[in-house]
């Protein structure tokens, strides 16, 4: 039973995500234009992918608030503005290629791995490449992640009813790419942590028939 | 100069990928409620209509009625993102992932209209020397259409297809493209083929506004 929803503003990595075998009949995707409170309805959690329409959520924040206040989750990757989020999130330079030139020097320096999200995953599979940091969180949140200069990569709180998590991290997005092969243990444990529920431990597949499709359901 | 629509989905900074230059100016046609009629409105008086990295294609679909009149009105497209709904005429794009990323080489397919010119393809397949960092999947492509470049299984990586409608399609399978180098360097692979793109857009607008005023 689909009990995550996943904000979607049309991205194809966002729809490789939903749609793959493992994750679809978890993941509920909900069109950002079309966002009310009845797409959220018997949804443990929201994930806010990377890549998302910033202006369009702003639009649209009470209905994400209310989700919360009722003791949901709601999970932040990558960006976000500060019209809907009590947080400043800036840009830094992206490094894909650490692991090639400095192994031992990931952009993630700090991890709370007693956390769901992170338990049991390795340095390298709690972190590939972060998009920026947030230099202001809420003043009650909890750090859970820093980079190497101590800055803020991801954190939550319980302040607004329910659990906000946001990360700079983007592991919906990269998964959907398919570029990086190990994403499998941190979205397994996301898809955990969100919706009580395992996905199978296999590598992510695709279902070809996803592709081209003249109407979205 | 070309007149290029670019469809804005709300992504952090789009607009620095696409800076006036000689070539082209830009404009921005945001996503959203209304976004065909918007879509249909801005390229009204423009020359094409590109889809960059990030765009919304559940609004491409509700707008693929504006996109064939474009076409068949001899315009071009210009999409760079995985198209996984079905709003491009007859080429196909499908996410695989069944082939590992470290044996990604793209090999020229055929090279029309001198749109491989100064490419270095290798700056394509190699990012500080990891590969498969530039496309996903791949494209069917339609009946006559163009390959210009294909991967180390053969597969239609970029596409020009000519033939389908009056106008012009020009397609990555999901390589982002712009006037503009992830590594500060403007001569790079994507700066340059996206170069070359435009310069033949803008030498098709020339010859057909020759031929219409000898007409």
């Amino acid at each position: 039973m689909k009990n995550v929803a996943l904000l979607f503003n049309g991205v194809w990595s966002h729809y490789v995500f939903a749609t793959a075998p493992k994750y679809r009949d978890i993941y509920q995707l909900v069109y950002v234009h079309d966002l009310t409170d009845a797409h959220l309805a018997g949804m443990r959690a929201l994930v806010i992918p990377f890549q998302s329409n910033q202006a369009a959520i702003a639009e649209r924040k009470d209905v994400i608030y209310r989700f919360l206040a009722a003791g949901n989750t709601v999970f932040v990757e990558g960006d976000s503005r500060p019209d809907w989020i009590d947080a400043q999130w800036e840009d830094r330079p992206v490094n894909n290629y650490w692991w090639v030139e400095n192994p031992n020097n990931p952009p993630v320096a700090d991890t709370d791995f007693q956390h769901p999200l992170f338990h049991g995953l390795r340095p390298r599979h709690a972190c590939w490449h972060t998009h920026g940091a947030y230099t202001r969180i809420p003043s009650e949140a909890r750090v859970v992640q820093r980079n190497g200069d101590g800055e803020i990569v991801s954190w939550e709180t319980n302040h607004y009813g329910g659990c906000l998590f946001a990360t700079t991290l983007d592991g919906i997005v990269e998964q959907g790419v398919q570029q990086i092969t190990h994403l499998d243990n941190f979205c397994d444990n996301l898809t955990q942590w969100l919706s009580g529920v395992r996905p199978a431990p296999e590598r992510m597949t695709i279902d070809p028939e996803a592709y081209g499709i003249t109407a979205i359901s | 100069m070309l007149t290029v629509v670019v469809v804005h989905n709300g992504i952090h900074e789009l607009e620095l990928m696409f800076q006036p230059t000689e070539a082209a100016t830009y404009t921005f046609v945001p996503t959203g409620p209304g976004f065909p009629e918007r879509l249909a409105a801005g390229l009204a008086n423009a020359d094409a209509l590109l889809v960059p990295n990030g765009s919304d294609h559940v609004a491409m679909l509700d707008a693929k009625d504006v996109v064939r009149e474009f076409l068949d009105a001899g315009k071009a497209v210009l999409c760079f993102d995985g198209w996984f709904t079905a709003w491009i005429p007859c080429n196909h794009w499908q996410m695989d992932n069944s082939r590992r990323t470290i044996e990604v080489r793209y090999q020229i397919g055929t090279a029309p209209h001198n749109l491989l010119d100064g490419v270095n393809i290798d700056e394509l397949i190699f990012n500080h020397g990891i590969s498969g960092w530039w496309a996903c999947g791949y494209i069917t492509p339609a009946a006559n259409a163009d390959v210009l470049l294909t991967d180390t299984w053969g597969r239609a990586m970029v596409v020009l297809d000519e033939a389908t409608t009056p106008g012009r399609m020009i397609l990555t399978s999901s390589g982002p493209l712009a006037d503009f180098s992830y590594d500060g360097n403007n001569a790079h692979a994507i700066a340059r083929l996206f170069r070359n793109f435009l310069a033949y857009l803008s030498q098709s607008k020339a010859n057909h506004e020759e031929r219409s005023i000898a007409v």
